[in-house]
């Protein structure tokens, strides 16, 4: 049957079609989409399917990964940085294995477009002896799926589906099973005290010998399976492309624009290689050229004189694959001399490309975060404050001078203890969402209370993950899972502000706060009860469809609403002065009291106010 | 064929869907094609450029000189994207008083100020620049009722509003 899909929407599918019921994990993009999708497709079939958010990615692969344990076939999903958090369970379990099939999707970020690093989750799955696969497109992303789970129900090993936002998020004619014919694994798990229970070292040491047993016959499986056809295939002895991934698809392409002649070699599975097979292959060509994201992994199992990659600095090294990278990779080994066809043209001589100032992603009109972060700033004044953050929309205030550093999930917190105490002049205001809280943030607030350091911590609470797509949080379904008596559940009081559009309102809070801190001697910590203005659910009750104006005459161009509150309606027009578009204008009415010092914002009356 | 198309815009203005559209569309035909399109924080408002390559590709993405095509939904973000035209390409745009003259066969509606007429609703303007796309672009590969079907296909509930605007488009490029 062919249907048009998505990467993501194939790989949920795939997962559906081989017959996985559990699948757990967190958002983050480029993957956030397989996990609704399954969600999606059990509720329209109505299948009996596990398809549900974990708290973090930790708890989300070791979820499935006990499913696969007792027999089911199971996925976790995640995005690369999530794997990082995910990687202790995934170390020790590919020591264990596991009886019923588990895929583990890694989706990478090659480019940055959302990640705060590139990385490459094939080094991850060779650094814990697991098997890859590395789909180049949405059809490979579905066939793959259901064969990772077979290859994981065969050697009794977690594998690992690793694809790019180029996979995940493209779209095509996908070919896939006419039925669903959904029969799932009963679950049972069966004791088995010295595999599920191995200690250290009497039963690990032993387990460790089975792992490195397993990665050569998965070398062999590789071998027979993917690789002896490819290689079959070639017949040159000049030049052969070994690519994995994304990395075929654009190589395939630059060969046919240029006219580049050479061998192709598609590799399925870029960990383990058989590389002693394949030099007997790769040992006849003059030279050997790896395209592949991100990392230098292929190249580094086949490493060889004639073999040519990042290392020999022949191709890019950091971020996204593009023709025009691959062309100079050929030029750069002598096996293209022509002009790059993928030069911007010659415009005419009355016209170049003009500059266009960058648009940057920024907090939605009508964000209440906007609000929160403009009023931290306005009583916690930047030359006597530090402020952390976390990873999330939130992190949007950067624009607003509001953030001043972001590491990882959760960090906010554990950082503001360490700034609390190197720089203890300063006060120390944290933000985190409550997702992220949850995520990572509980541990580091126990450290901080435990250990005493005086910060402010402020948990950003819209009951949303707003930024991979407004996924369900723990309190959002569950209204017993509590930020506020989770706070006091470690032992200190929790400052509670439900948000209202009233600036002042919120200034005062956070003064308020202040003095608190002033008075403390450990955390104090804030909850802001706010809402997503993309949350179709909740946002109507909170914004009173206010929609602002600007009273020109008034306008006296201080740039005060451009620079400090920074919502994306507001900018200057032709006659210097700030216009409202109205066409982003949220109508939250927030900026009409506090922000323009000179009362330039004026509500606009003739606009509907109906919800 | 081989079509290669950009759209582009910023997030919240529905160029995703202008993409699912087309994707539709192809599909129908049964015609091979690789789409690639922005999720996550690149939606926040960001500059939002989509790809969709029709015909017989094996990677989503558009490299510069390639396109036959950019519908721009925001002056800037047409500007911002130019490079990936071949000099043959055609333009539509969304226009703007600061918008200058191209070399490119342009086809150009003040869609903005339309909307801000009430002549549709601004939710309606990558469907209007559809229109106005196909009006104007004679080597364009789908016909008015292909997309039509695939408006309905992508949401029937507000497929006749989407049509409307659709024909308002197609009236502007006349």
């Amino acid at each position: 049957m062919k249907q048009t899909l998505m990467g993501n929407d194939a790989i949920a599918w795939g997962l559906i079609h081989a017959n996985v019921d559990m699948v757990s994990g967190y958002p983050g993009t480029p993957s956030s989409e397989i996990l609704t999708v399954v969600q999606k497709i059990k509720a329209k079939l109505g299948l009996n399917t596990y398809a549900e958010w974990g708290t973090n990615e930790k708890v989300g692969f070791e979820v499935a990964y006990a499913g696969a344990i007792a027999g089911k076939r199971t996925c976790a999903t995640m995005k690369q940085v999530g794997l990082n958090v995910a990687s202790d369970a995934l170390m020790s379990a590919s020591y264990i294995g596991n009886l019923g099939g588990m895929l583990l999707v890694a989706a990478d970020d090659p480019g940055f477009h959302s990640s705060q690093t590139e990385q490459d989750s094939r080094i991850f799955a060779k650094f814990a002896r697991i098997p890859v696969l590395d789909p180049a497109t949405p059809q490979d992303a579905y066939d793959f799926t259901k064969l990772g789970i077979e290859i994981s129900e065969k050697f009794q090993i977690p594998v690992m589906l690793r694809p790019v936002m180029r996979v995940c998020h493209a779209r095509e004619i996908i070919e896939m099973d006419d039925e669903t014919n959904y029969t799932p694994n009963k679950g049972e798990f069966k004791r088995d005290i010295p595999r599920w229970g191995a200690v250290p070292r009497k039963d690990r040491y032993p387990q460790g010998i089975e792992q490195l047993n397993r990665i050569e016959t998965l070398k062999e499986f590789n071998w027979e399976t993917f690789l002896s056809k490819e290689f079959d295939k070639c017949n040159r002895d000049d030049l052969l492309i070994i690519t994995s991934g994304t990395g075929y698809g654009f190589a395939k392409e630059t060969l046919v624009d240029s006219g580049v002649e050479a061998d192709l070699v598609k590799v399925v599975m870029p960990y383990p290689l058989p590389f002693e097979k394949m030099k007997e292959y790769t040992n006849k060509y003059k030279k050997v050229l790896i395209i592949e994201e991100t990392m230098p992994c292929i190249e580094e199992q086949i490493a060889a004189p004639n073999v040519y990659g990042k290392n020999t600095n022949t191709t890019h090294k950091i971020d996204e694959m593009t023709k025009e990278r691959i062309l100079k990779a050929l030029e750069n080994i002598d096996a293209y001399k022509g002009e790059n066809i993928y030069a911007i043209p010659a415009m005419s001589e009355q016209f170049q490309i003009p500059e266009v100032a960058p648009r940057p992603p920024a907090l939605c009109p009508g964000c209440p975060h906007r609000d929160i972060y403009y009023a931290i700033t306005k009583v916690f004044k930047k030359k006597k404050a530090i402020y952390p953050s976390d990873i999330g929309c939130y992190t949007l205030a950067l624009a607003q001078g509001a953030i001043d550093s972001i590491l990882c999930m959760g960090a906010s917190v554990s950082m503001a203890s360490g700034f609390s105490i190197a720089d203890p002049d300063k006060t120390v205001v944290a933000t985190i969402g409550d997702s992220t809280f949850f995520h990572g943030g509980i541990p580091p607030l126990i450290n901080a209370i435990y250990q005493n350091h005086k910060f402010i911590l402020v948990i950003l609470d819209n009951s949303t993950t707003a930024m991979t797509g407004r996924q369900t949080t723990p309190e959002r379904s569950h209204k017993d899972i509590d930020i506020k008596k989770v706070v006091e559940g470690c032992g200190i009081e929790c400052h509670e502000y439900m948000y209202t559009n009233k600036l002042d309102v919120t200034i005062d809070f956070f003064k308020g706060i202040k003095e608190v801190y002033e008075k403390a001697t450990g955390p104090v910590v804030v909850v802001a009860r706010e809402f997503c203005i993309l949350d179709a659910e909740r946002a109507v009750d909170y914004v009173p469809m206010e929609f602002a104006t600007v009273d020109e005459e008034k306008c006296v161009a201080c740039d005060a609403c451009t620079t400090v509150y920074k919502c994306p309606p507001m900018e200057y027009n032709d006659n210097g002065k700030i216009e409202i578009d109205p066409f982003l204008c949220a109508g939250c009415g927030a900026c009409l009291d506090v922000v323009c010092p000179t009362d330039a914002f004026i509500e606009d009356t003739s606009r509907k106010k109906d919800k | 064929m081989k079509y290669q198309s950009v759209i582009a815009g910023f997030g919240g203005q529905g160029v995703v869907f202008l993409v699912k559209v087309l994707a539709i569309c192809a599909g129908n035909r049964n015609l091979p094609f690789l789409g690639t399109e922005n999720h996550g924080m690149s939606q926040r408002g960001g500059a939002v450029s989509c790809h969709i390559k029709i015909g017989d590709f094996t990677n989503p993405v558009i490299d510069n000189n390639q396109a036959d095509l950019l519908i721009g939904l925001e002056y800037r973000e047409t500007l911002r994207n130019l490079s990936f035209l071949k000099t043959d390409a055609y333009v539509v745009s969304n226009d703007d008083p600061k918008f200058p003259e191209l070399p490119f066969k342009t086809a150009k509606a003040d869609a903005f100020t339309k909307a801000k007429n009430n002549e549709f609703p601004i939710q309606g303007l990558n469907v209007f620049m559809l229109g106005l796309t196909l009006a104007s672009v004679p080597n364009f590969p789908f016909s008015v009722e292909e997309v039509k079907t695939a408006i309905t296909q992508m949401n029937a509930k507000v497929a006749e509003q989407n049509i409307k605007i659709l024909e308002m488009g197609l009236d502007a490029g006349k």
